[in-house]
């Protein structure tokens, strides 16, 4: 009796020590701090908030996360830091560090504690502008070509390497009358249908910005948007009106036998249970020219330059670009979309490769990755090719037309 | 007389409501319009006069926005009126069983515009849409209700009209419920057919009703987004790119200054909408007969 007696005091004090004793793994500067967080809306804030919980046990610091979808966030997050507003982390799409540099907190100090030798190089570039760190690296986004290996099996076909095989296997695999289609890509107004027709003419040598000035008006460019607008001649009836998921679907129902998707699309095409071509897709890089140019677009964290918790906010970018973040969130089921990890540890791992068919295409090409043009002007210029590319592939512009015109609007936003 | 004037003070709420609520920001709005204010250089604001307005002159891309604008104003509440006209008349026939459908005719407009967008926009699926299955069992399909650039404004036009006819419907029907029946007994007496009473006593007691409920859906119509952006984002190219969908781009970047002077150019143009529309509402009788 005396001995459970002392037992419960021993134990009810351990309890009072452990409820006020900090979480050992936060400093104390970060301790019991609660971090409002910008995130983008959808799969990846579902594998976020699956993960959080363990986070806030560990650190004791609490995430309060405000998420919106791709097309409302760059809006929000350059009104509310731009306003003095309320964020402090914020997940961005590397495109976005430029514009929003003048309000984050440089991070070349606090880099110095990380293990940057485990991050693939150009993903860490991706959170700098002009010298500075801006951003972590945590989900790298690359774009890929997928095929069917059964189909080209098959027809005796390789994976293409070049735009020309490319062409000439969309052309061989292209059969409307059993609802077969040789490459999907979108050919609507959304932004996708820029980057595949950037993709094509960055490979022919072209550039969208060189020398201060809008330069996509040249011979290269040229030849990479009729090889663009030749693909559409392979697609199935209704990519005017495609966007990245609808990509996503002409492959997991069989109708495309290649797509170039990006790499976060790739893990619902091998979901049995949403895709009836799982098991059967091979990924390689994007084809070349006269360069390779897979396309790169990772998310990363930054931190507000006004916040009031910098620590907890380092704290949780250090977390969130972690191992152990990555390996939990490239094993999570996946609907539409998925995070994978910048960090070659977690890449190369077995447990990566087994739940990543496409682990290897996606590292080889991160390596080789060509990034948009690093401009605080870039949003304003990429809006100008999306619409532009819009009036392309919509017949009210030619392609030299659209050229001139993307040229030019790039000119105004420079001012040039 | 004293009384008088301790009445005015009872106008004070309302005038610091008016101010504070209306006029201040549009006051602030307008101002704004005059800077080169883009929000990611917040150092650099400058004063541009009416540059932000000059620009629109020549932009063809804004002078097209405004012929969408219109083209979809001016078919959307043509749609809106003849169709809402009709069923008012319809439903003003005393037939007992029509009486519980006015209520499933409302319900459109009980649906969230974005979610209504939403909806139609699977219903438009060019592969998985119902619209497209129904048409091609019947042989007159699928169309490319979206991604076509004539067929994508008849398609926004199509849904504005199914989310405010209901209302079109509704203002006439109440309009048509008051009109005085002996007239119409009188006009049968006297041997008038069914469209010389409509044409000679429906429509002219009708007009004040009919011109409000223009003037109401045209400047909801000239200023729709949610229905646009959720369908079409503006495209295909710029085919339903309206001044509304610029004017969201513009301040998605930040651009604060055009996208204000946006604003306000579109207010001008619906207050003329509104000044011309009136000035017809408010004519004497007499006159506009």
């Amino acid at each position: 009796m005396r001995i459970s007696r002392s037992f419960a005091g021993v134990a009810a004090a351990l309890l009072v020590v452990l409820a006020i004793a900090p979480a050992a793994d936060a400093p104390a500067s970060a301790q019991g701090k609660t971090i409002t967080l910008s995130m983008l809306a959808g799969y990846k804030e579902d594998v976020l908030r699956a993960n959080l919980p363990e986070f806030e046990k560990k650190t004791g610091i609490k995430i309060v996360v405000d998420a919106a979808p791709f097309g409302d966030l760059y809006k929000k997050q350059l009104l509310s830091l731009s306003t003095g507003g309320r964020y402090d982390v914020l997940f961005m799409d590397e495109p976005w560090i430029p514009p929003l540099s003048e309000f984050l907190l440089p991070l070349n100090e606090r880099m110095k504690t990380l293990d940057t030798a485990d991050f693939i190089p150009t993903t860490v570039a991706s959170g700098a502008f002009q010298g500075t760190q801006y951003a972590v690296p945590v989900d790298p986004n690359v774009q890929l070509l997928v095929y069917r290996k059964d189909l080209f099996e098959q027809k005796g076909l390789k994976p293409p390497a070049t735009w020309d095989e490319l062409l000439a296997d969309a052309r061989a695999l292209h059969d409307p009358a059993k609802q077969q289609y040789g490459i999907a890509v979108t050919a609507s107004s959304d932004i996708q249908t820029a980057l595949y027709m950037l993709l094509a003419m960055w490979s022919y040598g072209a550039e969208l910005v060189d020398g201060g000035k809008g330069s996509l008006n040249s011979a290269a460019g040229k030849k990479g948007g009729e090889v663009f607008l030749e693909l559409l001649k392979y697609t199935p009836p209704n990519v005017k009106s495609y966007n990245f998921a609808d990509v996503n679907k002409a492959v997991q129902l069989g109708q495309a036998a290649i797509a170039i998707q990006w790499a976060s699309g790739a893990k619902p095409m091998e979901d049995k249970t949403r895709s009836s071509v799982a098991g059967k897709l091979g990924y390689t890089q994007v084809p070349k020219a006269v360069r390779q140019t897979p396309m790169r677009g990772v998310w990363t964290v930054g931190i507000a330059k006004n916040s009031a918790n910098q620590d907890a906010a380092w704290q949780f970018a250090t977390w969130l670009s972690g191992r152990e973040f990555g390996q939990a969130a490239v094993t999570f089921p996946s609907a539409t979309s998925a995070i994978h990890s910048p960090r070659f540890s977690v890449l190369k791992d077995p447990v990566t490769k087994a739940a990543l068919p496409y682990a290897d295409a996606l590292l080889a090409s991160l390596q080789i990755t060509k990034e948009r043009p690093r401009l605080r002007e870039y949003a304003d210029i990429q809006e100008n090719l999306r619409v532009t590319a819009g009036k392309l592939t919509a017949g009210e512009l030619t392609l030299e037309a659209a050229l001139k015109e993307i040229d030019a609007g790039t000119n105004r936003i420079l001012g040039k | 007389m004293a009384a008088g004037r301790a009445g005015r003070w009872f106008l004070l709420p309302g005038l610091v409501f008016l101010f504070a609520i209306d006029l201040i920001p549009l006051a602030y709005s307008g101002w704004v319009s005059f800077y080169n204010w883009w929000l990611v250089r917040p150092r650099d604001v400058r004063f541009v006069g009416l540059a932000n307005y000059a620009r629109f002159a020549d932009d063809p891309e804004f002078t097209r926005a405004v012929v969408v604008t219109t083209l979809f104003t001016v078919g959307a509440v043509l749609v809106e009126f003849l169709a809402g006209l009709g069923l008012a008349l319809l439903f003003a026939q005393p037939i007992k069983f029509l009486r519980p459908i006015r209520v499933l005719l409302l319900l459109p407009l009980f649906v969230v515009p974005v979610v209504g967008a939403t909806m139609w926009r699977v219903i438009f699926h060019p592969e998985l849409g119902v619209l497209n299955y129904y048409l091609g069992a019947v042989g007159l399909g699928p169309l490319p209700w979206l991604s076509d650039p004539r067929l994508a404004l008849v398609s926004i036009t199509l849904v504005d009209a199914w989310r405010t006819i209901p209302f079109m419907f509704l203002v006439m029907y109440a309009g048509l419920e008051v009109l005085p029946a002996e007239l119409f007994e009188a006009a049968a007496v006297d041997g008038a057919s069914r469209w010389q009473s409509f044409r000679h006593i429906t429509v002219p007691l009708l007009t004040y009703i009919m011109l409000l409920a223009i003037l109401i859906r045209g400047m909801d119509a000239f200023r729709e987004f949610d229905i646009i952006f959720v369908l079409t984002g503006g495209g295909p190219g710029t085919a339903t790119q309206t001044i509304q969908i610029l004017n969201y781009r513009a301040f998605g970047l930040g651009h604060m200054g055009e996208a204000n002077a946006i604003g306000i150019v579109t207010l001008i143009i619906v207050a003329v909408m509104c000044f011309v529309l009136m000035r017809a509402i408010l004519r004497p009788q007499g006159a506009r007969s």
